[in-house]
């Protein structure tokens, strides 16, 4: 029963196929993966693999040619697309590597986008989004615009953006890609944070330097998985701040806090 | 819902306002359109005024009798504009006129004999409106004179009442009593002025201020074409109008040996033919600035249709955050009928402000009624929905993968 709790995705012979018969090609073939809540996930490989494919489909923008997903033991395909859209504006937050700001609008009204389609006021919004935006050191460029920020900021702000409805899973397609190893400490240092906090994180980078973060090391080779290596025990991971209250009495969760 | 809808329209309001010019001059394509709308409406709810002000000005006891053809509406309309000698086919008579006064509830009888002459008094005017009629005319037509006496039964002179403004232009006064002018070769004097009425459309198709009044035997005795083209008559008592309409007819195709080529009418029947004319030009105009309006939606489908193109990376982002195809249909829709409203309203505006500058110089005065109001508030809205319901759907449609992948 509680296995059946901690595990948030369950992915099972997907398959995602691009055109038919002789020109059939597949981004994913028959992938498996079961991803457990508070997991670190790093998904690595060759260009064209299928790692975008793979987050889109757990993302709820693209669906499967065929196979099960399980998101939080519920089959997707029968999620209607207006629930699909909900659960993407609260339960998921995406990053990308090229940031995807609406240039016309400013950082704030970018950063709360997501509460707009969950149902906030303007001002509530406003309010929650100039909150996460001061804890990620942006407070004072609330109401620039994209272009006036650096490409560091713009991916802190996107990040924000991923974060500011509290979502469960955060999934981010090669968020350093386009960033200096300065900034892109920082920023795994915001996705670090985030993941102490009890979410889920399943990022795709090329970069080998990275895995520290992680607590679950993926190699995709060809739509399928090449190796998976866990670097930290299921019974370590974050426990959701939600959840801490309940599970006080848990060791582990008393240690992570005392580390920090 | 209600904060959903207000969430749609403050996106759609932003967007717009980051696209002021263009979305301006989308507005201003429908307010083109309305304008042209209001104002049709409003000169044509000011002209049945005007007519229908007329009726219960010429009274409910009033019967006309006019020469009429077997054509249809819009035929002798045509022939009305387009002919200025309508009236010479009139199979009316001064015999007619004096057949009808002697019948039962009647109670006065006035024949028009009109036509246009040039008359010279201290000035020369080619082209005036020389009324032939007789002395109860006056009374018939509920008019009051300025000055003077109205023209009296077996005058022995050539007596003749002037329309205040045709005196004016006659004799650079409108107290010319006594004074003389000549009408086809004979001398007539002035020996009465009529008030003004600044009335020019009305019943007998007179403007009676730019008209002189004279004996229709005495015009008969100097014009031998002369034609009477309408018997106006009051009855002494309303109750039974029906049935003297019924009598006239009568007693006229009796007369007239089975010629029933004229028409006597009473009540709103009247002010028909103006009517009629009216509401063939309002309509052939109504649709014209229907064209307007529809050209002016179809720039608004064109703005909206840039506007989702412009904006597919937008909606890729919007859509990966979570905004549900509903939502970005809402937005755009929101924003196809925040421009068409907004025009709608600026084209009231406009309508309205023209139609008052054209009450300065002519009698329509601007009619506003909230039935007006509603219609146009309801024709931009429904232009709205038709018009960008397709771009809407078609943003509502886009797929967010490809949609991230654009820069546009
Ligand atoms: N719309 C599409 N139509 C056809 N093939 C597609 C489409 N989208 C992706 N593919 C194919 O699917 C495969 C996987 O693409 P994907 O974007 O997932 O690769 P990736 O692992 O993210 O690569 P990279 O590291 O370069 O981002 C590629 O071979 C690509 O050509
Ligand atoms: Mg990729």
């Amino acid at each position: 029963m509680a296995e059946e709790n901690d595990t948030i995705i369950k992915l099972e012979s997907l398959t995602k196929r691009y055109g038919y018969g002789d020109a059939a090609s597949f981004a994913l073939k028959d992938f498996d993966l079961t991803v457990k809540r508070g997991e670190f996930i790093m998904i690595m490989g060759p260009s064209g693999c299928g790692k975008t494919t793979l987050l889109n489909i757990i993302g709820l923008l693209d669906t499967a040619t065929s196979g099960t997903y399980l998101l939080n033991n519920e089959p997707v395909s029968r999620i209607s697309a207006r629930r699909q859209a909900r659960l993407r504006s609260k339960k998921i937050g995406f990053i990308f590597q090229n940031f995807n700001l609406i240039p016309d609008l400013p950082i704030i009204e970018n950063v709360s986008l997501p509460l707009v389609y969950s149902g906030y006021h303007k001002t509530r919004r406003l309010i929650r989004a100039s909150e996460i935006l001061d804890r990620f050191n942006l407070k004072e460029k609330e109401y620039y615009m994209p272009f006036q920020l650096s490409g560091g900021q713009q991916q802190r702000a996107a990040i924000a953006r991923a974060i500011v409805s509290g979502p469960e899973i955060i999934l981010a397609d090669e968020p350093t890609g386009n960033l200096d190893s300065h900034s892109s400490a920082l920023v795994m240092e915001e996705l670090k944070r985030i993941h102490s906090e009890g979410n889920t994180i399943i990022m795709v980078t090329h970069n080998p330097n990275l895995t520290q973060y992680a607590t679950r090391v993926i190699n995709m080779l060809d739509g399928a998985i090449d190796t998976d290596i866990k670097t930290v025990k299921d019974s370590d991971l974050p426990v959701p701040v939600h959840q801490r209250a309940k599970k006080k009495t848990k060791k582990k969760t008393k240690r992570k806090r005392g580390k920090k | 819902m209600a904060l959903l809808l207000k969430t749609h329209y403050e996106l759609a309001k932003s967007s717009l306002k980051q696209n002021k010019t263009r979305s301006f001059l989308t507005c201003f394509g429908i307010a083109i359109g309305v304008a042209s709308i209001i104002l049709i409406l409003s000169l044509m709810g000011s002209i049945s005024t005007l007519i229908s002000s007329q009726v219960s000005q010429i009274g409910s006891d009033l019967i006309v009798v006019r020469p009429s053809t077997n054509k249809n509406a819009v035929d002798s309309v045509v022939d009305e504009l387009t002919s200025s000698t309508q009236y010479l086919k009139s199979n009316l008579t001064m015999k007619d006129a004096q057949l009808i006064e002697k019948l039962d509830n009647v109670s006065s009888v006035a024949p028009l004999a009109v036509s246009i002459n040039s008359l010279k008094g201290d000035d020369l005017v080619p082209s005036a409106t020389v009324v032939g009629t007789n002395p109860n005319f006056l009374k018939i037509q509920n008019l009051t004179l300025k000055s003077g006496t109205f023209l009296k039964e077996n005058s022995k002179t050539n007596t003749a009442v002037i329309g205040a403004a045709l005196a004016n232009d006659l004799y650079g006064t409108d107290e010319p009593i006594g004074k003389s002018l000549t009408l086809l070769g004979e001398r007539f004097i002035i020996v009465g002025v009529l008030s003004e009425i600044d009335d020019p459309i009305n019943f007998n198709n007179l403007d009676l201020d730019e008209s002189l009044f004279v004996s229709a035997s005495t015009l008969n005795e100097i014009d031998n074409s002369l034609q009477i083209q309408q018997i106006n008559i009051r009855a002494t008592n309303t109750d039974g109008i029906q049935d003297t309409v019924n009598l006239i007819r009568e007693t006229l195709v009796a007369a007239k040996s089975g010629d029933t080529n004229f028409s006597v009418l009473y009540g709103e029947e009247i002010t028909h033919p103006a009517g009629t004319l009216f509401s063939i030009i309002s309509g052939i105009l109504a649709i014209v600035a229907g064209i307007s309006l529809v050209v002016g939606g179809i720039g608004v489908m064109n703005i909206m249709l840039v506007s989702v193109a412009e904006r597919t990376h937008e909606i890729g982002v919007r859509k990966a955050v979570g905004a549900s195809f509903n939502n970005i249909f809402l937005q755009f829709l929101f924003e196809a009928l925040i421009l068409t409203v907004l025009g709608g309203i600026l084209g009231m505006i406009f309508g309205y402000s023209i139609a008052f500058l054209i009450s300065l110089i002519t009698p329509f005065s601007p009619f506003i009624s909230w039935e007006i109001v509603l219609i146009t508030f309801l024709t931009s809205l429904t232009i709205g929905v038709v018009f960008g319901l397709y771009p809407a759907l078609k943003a509502a449609n886009k797929n967010p993968i490809s949609s991230l992948k654009f820069w546009g």
